[in-house]
């Protein structure tokens, strides 16, 4: 299968100590991929060497086969994020946020960006700024921004953040969908164990800064209980819990 | 320069929405009739001339290139870096394919066109208003004054913005900048007087450049040897600005 990211050797080491150390990763194209960590394990780090928010002290990610340290437009050409949180301008309306994201993309249209508002529940509040939406309505519209261009690749740091039960489920069936019916590859993080239990074809555990292993859920549900059970047998093989 | 010109629209249409546009002119118009009731007043008062009508747009600028320019360019530059920085915002672009030298050179780029358009609305509203109220001598000459005189008078102003971008890049708070711009304003207009042989080479009073422009007798020299100081002084704070942007972990 076509490898969608590659990450080789990746580290990064902040002034305290944390970050993350030597990772290597590679994604193929279709696959949900989930990263579980304990808080402080280095995903969010991660994510923001693969999306430019922060340069890497060394290694590289690869996405589409464009690196992000040489090839940063190329890269990022067909992808669609959220880090951390789904940020937009308070001042904009919801539309007009994501007429501001269009921009940078060829066919993204106004069409385009209602059908987005649609996918994602908040088309009625096209016309309203977010700084009178609620946390789950904001992070819908930071969806709606990072499926906006169709991306091949959608990078997601606890996208289902402030989501109530209807808006969780409502985003996992979202997520399937599309990397379903358009091959478009997920790259998630969450604290949300069951959800990536019941979201993600595969799963890599970060700990400390360090993968310590990746393989298919459908694996790891053979040989566990739940993908919980995987993760504290993860965690304390290396020295935890 | 498709991502250039994406992030410079999305610029600019941040600034127009966040209405600082629309403050900047109401305040500039105020100030401007303010300027010409003065005028009305020390004529009928005193008895006194005052200026005529192509007088009073370059009086105006006088005036507004040493305070509300500089304060309007300030703010809008320090809500454009330091307000981004602190409302986690900068990494929506960040984040879409654009690289950091072109999302931080449209920046740049619509902090300059607001300039811009506040010069140019000044120039516009202080010329009707010294037609209407000051109704002589008016030449095809005053009017290209006029319009040289405002349009030179960005050049300085683009090394004002520099400085305040290459200070958004050092300090974290946005206070912080337009307190420590303030101070560097006031130091170099004293350092100008102080060391008067000097103060060509300070920005402060490269502002009222545009003198050189409208004098009887023009050197050309001077002005070229003027705009080269402005022009190093520009390339000298994008660079460093830049390196210090392209550094930043968001």
């Amino acid at each position: 299968m076509e490898k969608v990211i590659e990450i080789k050797n990746l580290s990064k080491v902040y002034k305290n100590g944390r970050g993350i150390r030597d990772i290597s990763l590679d994604i193929h194209r279709g696959e949900i991929f989930g990263f579980l960590g304990p808080n402080g394990a280095g995903k969010t780090t991660a994510m923001k060497i693969m999306t430019g928010l922060v340069t890497p002290d060394s290694g590289d990610v690869k996405i589409l086969g464009h690196s992000i340290l040489e090839n940063f437009e190329g890269a990022m050409e067909k992808v669609g994020c959220i880090i951390e949180t789904a940020e937009s301008y308070p001042y904009l309306t919801a539309f007009e946020n994501l007429r501001q994201f269009a921009r940078y993309y060829k066919d993204v249209d106004s069409k385009r960006i209602e059908e987005v508002l649609e996918i994602t529940g908040i088309l009625k509040y096209k016309n309203e700024k977010p700084k009178k939406f609620s946390l789950g309505m904001k992070q819908r519209l930071g969806i709606a921004a990072a499926i906006l261009s169709k991306p091949e690749v959608v990078i997601l740091d606890e996208p289902l953040n402030g989501l109530d039960v209807e808006g969780m489920i409502h985003m996992r069936n979202i997520i399937k969908d599309l990397a379903e019916k358009e091959k478009t590859t997920f790259f998630i993080s969450s604290h949300l164990i069951h959800d990536v239990e019941l979201t993600c074809t595969s799963i890599g555990i970060l700990y400390d800064g360090k993968m310590l292993n990746v393989d298919t859920t459908d694996n790891i549900l053979k040989n566990y209980v739940s993908l919980e059970n995987y993760f504290i047998s993860e965690v304390e093989r290396n020295g935890r819990i | 320069m498709a991502g250039f010109k994406a992030a410079l629209i999305n610029e600019l249409e941040k600034l127009y929405r966040k209405k600082k546009v629309i403050v900047a002119a109401i305040v500039s118009l105020m100030f401007i009739i303010l300027g010409q009731l003065s005028i009305t007043v020390i004529r009928s008062g005193f008895g006194i001339r005052g200026v005529s009508s192509t007088e009073f747009p370059l009086l105006v600028l006088s005036v507004v290139v040493n305070t509300i320019l500089p304060l309007f360019t300030a703010l809008v530059t320090i809500d454009s870096f330091s307000g981004e920085f602190s409302h986690n915002t900068m990494k929506i672009t960040i984040t879409r394919p654009v690289t950091r030298l072109k999302f931080f050179a449209a920046k740049i780029s619509s902090i300059f066109i607001f300039v811009l358009i506040n010069l140019t609305f000044v120039m516009i509203f202080s010329t009707i208003v010294g037609i209407i109220f000051n109704s002589n001598s008016f030449t095809l000459q005053g009017i290209i004054r006029i319009l040289v005189s405002y349009l030179v008078t960005l050049i300085p102003m683009t090394v004002l913005a520099l400085i305040i971008v290459l200070l958004t890049n050092i300090l974290n708070s946005g206070i912080s900048v337009f307190f420590v711009t303030i101070l560097i304003f006031l130091l170099f207009k004293g350092l100008g007087i102080i060391f008067s042989s000097y103060s060509s080479l300070l920005f402060t009073s490269l502002l009222d450049w545009y003198k050189l422009w409208i004098t009887s007798n023009i050197s050309i020299l001077k002005i070229f040897r003027q705009f080269m100081i402005m022009l190093s002084y520009d390339i000298l704070l994008f660079t460093g600005a830049y390196y210090l942007f392209d550094k930043k972990d968001f």
